[in-house]
């Protein structure tokens, strides 16, 4: 159960990461970050507004803040150059940590309970919060497949991981869509930090446990494919929630990284960009 | 199945991309020393034609044979092992290399063994220094030989791709608009390259300037939606109906 | 060649002021050499990955982490002397090399990084549960025995040794890396970067060049690991952690990719910088961050290829 809590959560994290990656081309290693990002100012501001919600709602707007100059003034200028805009990616990541590590400090800390409800499920007593997280998440999914899918900017977006060259022909401004997309894709992973950040220490460092996974949940899942995400997202955590009832939390997550190569080179899908023969 | 003496044979070969199919059973052949022309307003597939015959694309059907060879689906370096060499449309070089290190690596490829490949010193091997002289020679680059290819103009680039095709000793030479975007007087220079070769190997030229067409090729093919619409000499092609209803109106500027 | 010329004159030079330092130089200063020795081997080997075949690796922490207890771990269970240690720890990066470089050259660039980047994370996390094995993050300590049995005054425990000993692999390293480069190789290589795909029409197997590119720079890597752990007696699961796979990227960036040897100056730069700065500025990683960017903003090919760049030849 708590799997499919956090598989939830990463869901939205990797949604983010396969917008950006999908649109931009860009290997966003600092992506984890902001999900930590996220998870820090939620701990700050959900004593200060006293309200959940208003922390939901307040966490993606300064994101937006940090991620639009971030997507326009570093990684725009190195558009195309893939190897380059990374390794920008890993300096941001250094500078994100960095900058939590010198306001909040090195130590890992727990969040209070926003909603310090117990349930009662088969006989089992279950915090309430859990639930609120996944229907947040579920409702946010359902919210940005709906955008992707219905309306004509969420298509412009889906267009673009087609075929960027061809959008920008069509006359759409691409920097716009980059710019949003960039957005989009961090806000998501700040708000997975939001919601994560009650029930796991928020520390500086836990941008890098979840990177790695969501760049195999959006491998194994397919590029810009929501359905494909949510499904590898919730079978991942699944499994390594199913894993760490018999291996270490450590042993655990390297099965899932090892299961992730296997099936990559079963299902080379990873060729994406390869000439198709 | 191929005819004894076709150096190349292309046997109802169909390329689909999804719904779309960019060719559709194409079939022609190809002997030693001819230069055939594929022409066809754009967007017939022709270019494509070009990947599925060097390795790029598998074909969806069909079947391809090199010197009574099949080499349908083998990868691009071991069809130009086997003797086969193209230019692209638009053009390929190495930029960061010289005129004549571009010409280099493609020599060293038919001339490769792991003996001289690690240690020695790439300019000291002499047969393959010489054999690069002497392409450079025949195009006319030689005396631009240190300059950077990304440095070279225009129509300069055009003929350094056809010194890395030739570069792997082709029996088949397939070249993509060689001519395209040059002026009228280095298309000519390219042109008289053009027949220089057609002595020595065979050509498949993809072109839309007609002048040249029937300057220099002995047959022609010609595509239309992906189909073969035509294929004969020139002069008979030249009678066809329907390729004359083709290219009705299209004037072909070079 | 003008380029060619200047980076050989660096690295010529470099050479003959290192070879003289060992003995000029006091001991704190001394030990930093050695350092800068080591990483300059990884960081070469690197820029065969990424400046000569443009394989952007984030697991290249792998190979520095597997050579180093390949050493330590060859002196310790396997009470082998020094030199088969050394032999060892490169058995151990070559096979590892290879077997990753089988899974990750294939892919396309974003997957090759992603992938790479995965496989090292395993090794990390392997690497920290199996304590019994690696020490965890505590690590392992070992004795080191001498270089050769029979001459036991040579031991590495002597910091005149340890230098000189360090210094003649950096010498042939180099000397065979810039031998490869030069050789057909180099140009395969070179033309691979340029244009993968034109390479292959040419008649290369890409795929293969790409393999034997990766795993110099895998054996390279182990060869700086073992040394690295000979040299502080110790090696710790840390040495998989991703910042070692980011390290190179900034050495061979500030020096130059695709230069053989302009990567010494990027890992001297660093070094110095990590060793002065961080004494009075904890969070000395964030001017790290903050450099990267703006490297990257002056040149994406590093310093001394941006110089070079304004040069004439470029090979």
């Amino acid at each position: 159960m708590n799997g499919l809590i956090w598989g939830l959560i990463i869901a939205l994290i990797a949604l983010g990461l396969s917008l950006i990656f999908g649109v931009m081309g860009i290997v966003n290693m600092a992506h984890g970050d902001l999900y930590m990002v996220g998870a820090v100012l939620a701990f700050y501001l959900f004593p200060l507004l006293g309200n959940f919600w208003l922390a939901l709602l307040v966490v993606p707007l300064i994101i937006a803040l940090i991620a639009a100059p971030i997507e326009r003034f570093v990684l725009r200028p190195y558009e195309g150059h893939h190897a380059v805009t990374m390794i920008a990616t890993v300096g941001i990541s250094f500078i994100l940590q960095q900058a939590a590590l010198a306001t909040y400090g090195g130590v890992p800390k727990k969040m209070a309970d926003p909603w310090a409800v117990s349930f009662n499920l088969f006989g089992v007593s279950y915090p309430g919060y859990r639930f609120l997280i996944a229907a947040i998440s579920i409702v946010i999914l359902v919210a940005i497949g709906l955008f992707l899918y219905r309306t004509s900017y969420g298509i412009l977006i889906r267009a673009s991981i087609q075929d960027k060259d061809m959008a920008a022909a069509m006359g759409i401004d691409i920097n716009k869509v980059l710019v949003g997309t960039f957005v989009l894709g961090s806000a998501l992973a700040a708000i997975g930090g939001v919601l994560a950040a009650p029930i796991t220490q928020v520390s500086y460092l836990m941008g890098n446990d979840v990177v790695l996974l969501a760049f195999i949940v959006v491998i194994i899942g397919g590029l810009g494919s929501l359905g494909g995400t949510l499904v590898a997202a919730l079978s991942l955590c699944a499994l390594e929630g199913v894993l760490s009832a018999l291996l270490s939390p450590t042993q655990s997550k390297a099965a899932i990284f090892v299961v992730m190569i296997i099936i990559l080179m079963i299902r080379p899908r990873g060729l994406f960009g390869e000439p198709e023969r | 199945m191929t005819e004894k003496g076709n150096l190349l044979e292309v046997v109802d070969v169909s390329r689909h991309f999804g719904g779309l199919t960019a060719v559709d059973n194409v079939s022609y052949a190809i002997r030693a020393g001819e230069v055939r022309g594929i022409i066809g307003p754009n967007g017939a597939g022709k270019t494509t034609l070009f990947n599925v015959i060097t390795g790029e694309l598998k074909p969806s059907s069909g079947r391809i044979y090199l010197k009574g060879e099949d080499i349908t689906g083998k990868s691009p370096d071991l069809i130009c092992q086997k003797g086969m060499s193209r230019t692209f449309q638009l053009t390929y070089v190495f930029p960061e290399m010289t005129v004549y290190q571009c010409v280099w690596v493609g020599v060293y490829s038919k001339a490769k063994r792991a003996a001289n490949m690690f240690l020695s010193r790439a300019d000291r091997l002499k047969e393959v220094a010489d054999k690069t002289m002497e392409i450079c020679r025949l195009v006319g680059i030689e005396d631009r030989r240190d300059e950077l290819a990304s440095n070279l103009s225009y129509g300069d680039q055009k003929v350094l791709e056809i010194a890395m095709a030739l570069s792997t000793d082709p029996a088949l030479l397939l070249l993509d608009e060689p001519t395209q975007g040059v002026g009228p007087k280095e298309a000519d220079g390219i042109v008289q390259l053009i027949e220089l070769l057609s002595g020595r190997m065979s050509i498949l030229l993809i072109e839309h300037n007609i002048d040249i067409i029937l300057r220099v090729c002995h047959n022609l093919t010609v595509l239309s939606n992906g189909r073969v619409i035509a294929d004969g000499s020139c002069a008979e092609i030249g009678r066809n109906e329907e390729v004359q209803r083709i290219y009705l109106g299209e004037i072909t500027c070079s | 060649m003008e380029r060619k010329g200047v980076v050989t004159w660096f690295a010529l030079g470099s050479l003959v002021l290192l070879a003289i330092m060992g003995v000029v130089l006091p001991g704190g200063a001394r030990s930093l050499v050695v350092q800068i020795m080591i990483f300059s081997i990884f960081a070469m080997g690197y820029d065969i990955c990424l400046g000569y075949t443009n394989q952007c690796s984030l697991g290249h922490s792998m190979f520095f982490g597997a050579g180093a207890y390949g050493a330590i771990l060859s002196i310790m269970s396997f009470k082998l002397g020094l030199m088969p240690a050394l032999g060892a720890a490169l058995l151990v990066g070559f096979v590892l090399s290879v077997l990753t470089g089988l899974i990750c050259v294939r892919l396309s660039e974003a997957y090759f990084v992603i992938v790479s980047a995965i496989i090292s994370a395993v090794f990390h996390l392997l690497a920290m549960d199996m304590t019994w094995l690696t020490g965890g993050d505590d690590g392992l300590s070992a004795s080191i025995p001498p270089i050769s049995q029979s001459m036991s005054q040579l031991s590495l425990y002597n910091p005149y040794v340890n230098y000189y000993f360090v210094f003649f692999f950096l010498l042939v390293s180099y000397l065979v890396l810039k031998r490869m480069i030069g050789a057909p190789l180099g140009r395969i290589f070179i033309s691979i970067r340029e244009n993968p795909r034109r390479a292959h029409f040419l008649g290369y197997n890409v795929t293969r060049y790409k393999l034997v590119a990766f795993v110099l720079s895998g054996v390279f890597g182990a060869l700086s690991g073992a040394l690295y752990a000979m040299t502080l007696r110790y090696a710790s699961a840390d040495y998989f952690s991703f910042y070692w796979s980011v390290l190179p990227i900034v050495w061979c960036l500030i020096g130059g990719i695709g230069t053989i040897a302009g990567c010494w100056i990027g890992v001297a730069l660093m070094s110095l910088f990590q060793y002065y700065v961080s004494a009075w500025f904890t969070h000395y990683l964030l001017l790290f961050g903050i450099l990267i960017l703006i490297i990257l903003k002056v040149s994406r090919r590093g310093m001394l290829g941006y110089l070079a760049g304004r040069g004439s030849g470029r090979i």
